[in-house]
Parts: C-alpha cells; sequence; structure tokens
C-alpha cells in the first residue's frame, strides 16, 4: 500500500491483512496529517478495507483488486475510486463479518478488536461466590467480558454490583471461583505485582478531608511505580489535557463538583494506563450535564485505547446511551 | 542563659528534644490522616506499662517500653489479622489491659511513687548518650520513611482502595507507620513524660491541619510548629522553674487556641461573606 501527497510518497507498507491500513492511522495520527489530500494505492481492497479508508478520511483511492461490496461502500461515503479489476466478493473470513450498512466507526472497532489493538484486557469470572457476614451476596456467578469490550452491570442497591467490582480489584476474599484479568489470576503474586492494570473509580467519592489537589489526584495513578518528577508530571498533564481537566489542576480536589472529580478520576486511571476500567455507579453525583459528558469522555477513551470498561450503575437511562453489553445482577448471578 | 548549655546534659537534652521536637510531629500527622488514634491510646499505656515492668524489675525504663511498645503492636497486628477485626478495637483492649497490669505491678512491688511520677513527666536532662544515639536513629528512620514513600503515602492518605489499585502495597505503609509510631511514643515518653506524648506528637500535627491546605505544608507546618515548641518550651520552662514537659504543653495549647479561634473566625467571616453575595 502506497500514500503520496501531490506525487509524493509519503507512506508505505508492505504488511498483510489490514494491518497496513491501521499502521498508516497510526503515521497519520502521529503526524498530525488530514487524509482530504492524500491519494492512496493499495492491491486489494474487500468491504472492511473500504471502511477503514473510509474512516481515515481519504477521497481518492487506487485499488488494483476490488469487490463489490468495498466498490459500494466507497460510492456510499463518496469516495473517488479507480480500479483494475472487480470480484462479487475476496475470499477473506473478514469480508462474511462485515455487512456493508454499518458505521466506519462501529467496523473499525470491530477491525481493531480482531486486530490485537486495544489496550484492554480480558475479564473472566467463573463461578464466583462472595459470602459477608454469613449472607452469600454472590453465588456462581460467571462474567466475561473480551479485551477492550465496554459492558454494564445493572441491579437493585444491594444487589451486590459494588462488592463484585471489589472482588475483582482483589480487595474482597472470595468464598469459591476464580477471577482472571489477561494472563494473571486475582490473589496471586503475580496479580499483586500488576494489579495497577485495573483502575477503580469508585460511588462514595472521597469524603475525607485530605488536603489535596486535582493534579496530585491524578499522579496517585503512578504512585505505585517508580519514575522522576518529570516524568511524572509530564503524564499528569497529558491525562488531565485528555480528559480536559487541565485547568483543574491546583484547583482542591475537595473543592470540584462531581463533574470535575469524575474527570480527575477518569485522568487518574489514564495516567495509571489502566487496561479495565471499573466504574462504580459513576454518574451517582451528576447532573445531566455532568452526565453527557462523562458519555463522550468514555466514549473518547474507548475510541482512542480501547480498555475494557465494566460499569456499574443502576442509572438505565444514561447506559441506554452506550452501545456495550448490559447485564443484570439479580439473586446474587448474573442475567 | 548560655552558660546553660555549658553542662553536658542540659545540652544533651536540648538537642535530643530540638531532633524529636522537630520529627516525630510527622508521624502525628500519619495518626491523624489514618485516624489511628486509638493505637496512641494504647502505646501511651504500653509505654507506661513497658516503665513499670522496668521499675519493678529494676532495669532500664528506656528500652523495655520501646521493647513492650513493639511487641504490643506486634501482638494487635496478629489479634486483628487472626479475628479479622479492626485494630483500632484490639488497642482499646490492649490499652485497658496495659494499664491494669501497669498498676499492678506499681503496686506489688512497691514501685516508690517518685520514679512512678517520673514515668508520667519524663526528663530531658535523663537522657544519657545511647538514648540520644536512638533518638536520632528513629528521627532519620521517619524522615527517611517520609521521603521515599511521600507518593505512596499521599496515595494511601486519599482513598486506601485508590492507593491499592494503583499498585501501591498500603498494607506495607500502614504497618511501618503503626511500627514507627510504636518507637516515637515509647522514646517519647523519656522526653516529655507518658502524659504528654500528644504534645510532641499530635498537637503540632493538629494545628498544621487547621491552617494548612496540602500534604506537604501540613507535615512541613507540622514539623516547624514542633521544633519551635520544643526550643521556646524549653527557654520558658527554665524562665518560670517549671518543668520543660509542662512548659511545652501549656504553649502548644495556647497556640492551638488561638489558631482554633482564628480559623473560627474566618470561617464565620467567609460565611457572611457568602450569604452577602
Amino acid at each position: 500500500m502506497i500514500v503520496t501527497a501531490n506525487g509524493q510518497e509519503t507512506f508505505f507498507s508492505n504488511s498483510k491483512w489490514l494491518y497496513p491500513l491501521f499502521e498508516l492511522e497510526d503515521f497519520l495520527k502521529s503526524n498530525t496529517i488530514s487524509a482530504d489530500n492524500l491519494f492512496l494505492t493499495d492491491k486489494i481492497a474487500g468491504k472492511a478495507a473500504a471502511f477503514l479508508i473510509v474512516r481515515l478520511g481519504f477521497k481518492k483511492v487506487h485499488i488494483e483488486l476490488i469487490s463489490e461490496g468495498a466498490l459500494a461502500v466507497f460510492s456510499r461515503f463518496l469516495v473517488d475510486v479507480t480500479f483494475d479489476s472487480k470480484v462479487p466478493k475476496i475470499q477473506c473470513a473478514t469480508e462474511e463479518l462485515v455487512k456493508g450498512n454499518e458505521s466506519p466507526d462501529a467496523v473499525w472497532q470491530m477491525l481493531r478488536r480482531r486486530a490485537g489493538r486495544v489496550s484492554g484486557l480480558s475479564l473472566s469470572v467463573e463461578s464466583l461466590g462472595i459470602a459477608i457476614d454469613g449472607v452469600l451476596v454472590l453465588d456462581s456467578l460467571d462474567l466475561k467480558v473480551g479485551k477492550g469490550d465496554h459492558v454494564f452491570i445493572k441491579g437493585d442497591n444491594g444487589a451486590g454490583k459494588t462488592t463484585l467490582l471489589k472482588a475483582i480489584l482483589g480487595i474482597l476474599p472470595i468464598s469459591s471461583g476464580r477471577i482472571q484479568i489477561g494472563d494473571w489470576q486475582v490473589g496471586t503474586s503475580e496479580w499483586e505485582r500488576n494489579r495497577s492494570v485495573l483502575g477503580y473509580v469508585h460511588q462514595d467519592m472521597v469524603k475525607n478531608n485530605f488536603p489535596i489537589s486535582a493534579s496530585e489526584v491524578v499522579e496517585i495513578g503512578l504512585a505505585g511505580k517508580r519514575m522522576p518528577s518529570a516524568e511524572i508530571q509530564h503524564r499528569t498533564e497529558i491525562a488531565m489535557r485528555r480528559t480536559r481537566c487541565f485547568h483543574l489542576a491546583t484547583r482542591s480536589y475537595h473543592e470540584l463538583s462531581g463533574g470535575e472529580k469524575q474527570r480527575v478520576n477518569i485522568a487518574r486511571c489514564l495516567c495509571q494506563e489502566a487496561k479495565v476500567l471499573l466504574l462504580d455507579e459513576p454518574t451517582s453525583f451528576l447532573d445531566s450535564k455532568a452526565k453527557d459528558e462523562l458519555f463522550i469522555l468514555l466514549n473518547e477513551l474507548w475510541a482512542n485505547e480501547a480498555p475494557t470498561i465494566v460499569v456499574v450503575s443502576h442509572d438505565d437511562q444514561w447506559i441506554s446511551l452506550f452501545s456495550g453489553k448490559v447485564f443484570e445482577l439479580s439473586n446474587g448471578k448474573i442475567c | 542563659m548560655l552558660e546553660l548549655f555549658s553542662y553536658e546534659p542540659v545540652l544533651r537534652g536540648f538537642l535530643v528534644l530540638l531532633v524529636a521536637g522537630f520529627t516525630f510531629p510527622i508521624t502525628g500527622v500519619y495518626l491523624l490522616r489514618l485516624n489511628l488514634l486509638p493505637l496512641r491510646f494504647m502505646l501511651m499505656h504500653g509505654a507506661l506499662l513497658g516503665g513499670a515492668i522496668a521499675l519493678a524489675a529494676n532495669i532500664n525504663p528506656f528500652w523495655t517500653t520501646i521493647l513492650v511498645n513493639l511487641l504490643l503492636v506486634w501482638f494487635m497486628a496478629q489479634t486483628a489479622r487472626s479475628l479479622k477485626t479492626d485494630m483500632g478495637y484490639v488497642s482499646i483492649f490492649i490499652m485497658v489491659a496495659s494499664m491494669g497490669v501497669a498498676f499492678a505491678l506499681i503496686s506489688l512491688f512497691n514501685v516508690q511513687a517518685k520514679d512512678t511520677m517520673s514515668l508520667l513527666w519524663g526528663s530531658i536532662f535523663a537522657v544519657d548518650n545511647w538514648q540520644s544515639v536512638a533518638f536520632i536513629f528513629i528521627s532519620l528512620a521517619i524522615l527517611a520513611f517520609h521521603f521515599i514513600f511521600y507518593r505512596q503515602l499521599k496515595a494511601v492518605f486519599f482513598d486506601t482502595t485508590i492507593a491499592y489499585s494503583s499498585g501501591v502495597n498500603e498494607k506495607l505503609i500502614y504497618n511501618t507507620v503503626v511500627f514507627l509510631t510504636a518507637l516515637t511514643v515509647a522514646v517519647a515518653m523519656k522526653l516529655i513524660g507518658a502524659l504528654l506524648i500528644d504534645v510532641v506528637i499530635i498537637l503540632p500535627a493538629l494545628i498544621a491541619t487547621l491552617h494548612s491546605r496540602s500534604f506537604k505544608r501540613v507535615v512541613l507546618w507540622a514539623s516547624l510548629w514542633g521544633g519551635m515548641f520544643s526550643v521556646s518550651g524549653f527557654f520558658a520552662a527554665y524562665w518560670l522553674k517549671v518543668p520543660t514537659s509542662s512548659a511545652i504543653a501549656i504553649l502548644a495549647t495556647l497556640v492551638f487556641l488561638v489558631v482554633y479561634w482564628q480559623k473560627k473566625v474566618s470561617s464565620k467571616r467567609g460565611l457572611s461573606n457568602v450569604k452577602r453575595l
């Protein structure tokens, strides 16, 4: 695959499958180049490649061997395409997965997961049982969350949603079953060494009066890692800018609004480079504007790093805004 | 005035008081932040028990109180872990038991009232060379712990669950705080006595918490207040012909009241401004 600008080659890749397009995405992003005025030439393109090319913003492409499905995608998004030969379909498993009427974002997200280009780790909860003061709160609970997926767990107050998250975190002793995050089983010594892959935003906020600024809260994400203070400051600033809360850096954390606190907490998880985010009732203290902002922020996060996100909430209206899977926790089990 | 320092015990006592005054309040900040006030009561009573054992057995009270307090902390941690209960509950039990055993020992072994009083009030002039080394060692340990684990401490004080999920070994931090506090309380008894240990550990931290808005400043001010109380208390005691411990205690209490009153006034003023707006 070759990309040119005014006849000059700017990008080239010989990789297989759809990887050249992912490499191109990284190249354009890191060099902040717009694809509007670039010209892309590739040997072969099916529907999947067509969607990725459209999503990158190309307006002019030349494909040597194109499928009819890809042609339909290009014409649907008004891309000026030329080709040498056309076939009804490309013999590739990925081609079967793309219908052709999805949005480019949806196809990109699906393909990105297949390409392993998500930062999230898989989460697997098997036959989990937890008893608190002799009462069985979670009973043979099973839950599987794929790499980079986002899922929502709803349930009544006291259904055990927070207990489940605390068990995943490894701070509640489990009576039976096992929890696996990526390659690590929660509770093992390997897990203890790698537990910062989990980012946690809890329900209660922080109620103590410990004098701390917003940027210091974000820095906590790096408290378990050894690094020079300049690096800490740099990472903190990037995380805060990404969650649009850098202007709050010197403000006391306790004086922030509920929505601002959530931004700071998500920045903390970003700073930590958490691969799995556990959000416990994140909308509890938010007004409708702050809820909308949190929705946008989580979607941005998911679109970029694609961490695995598990949200427990009983805010049905807010959950319905997302496209992720929704589970119900009832009688100690996931339905 | 300065001729005082020509006496070695006075100079040594003053220097030890100065070192402790600047560093011990740092553990006070930890105790306040982790809400470990019952632990400090336990350690104060543990220090009394150590003193009572030493007086009854006619051995060195300084090292005995250190040993007893470390054993009590170990016992408390083990009991809390095996009973799966809060350390605070266990510390209350140990506190009462320590006091009971201490008084029983004092009574059974006919310990002189004067000696018992020396445990309660302490004396900076009775610090020997080895004890001075212990003070300096503990002060350095507090400073080293604070600077090496500063970021982890901040995370634990903010929220233990978040600290844990960030990869901080919050149990290590907690246990080290408890261990350092045990040492601090045990040796502070020698300087200022069992009854007034709070003056060098908690009061400076409490005053700093009232007027500082960041963790760094709380620790800095706690240390400064502790040092200032020690120096001014030392000289005030000389002029007023009272024990150093009581001079420091009265001075610290007065400063605490002034700062507390000032905070109250300024918060009321702030409220009335808000109302006007």
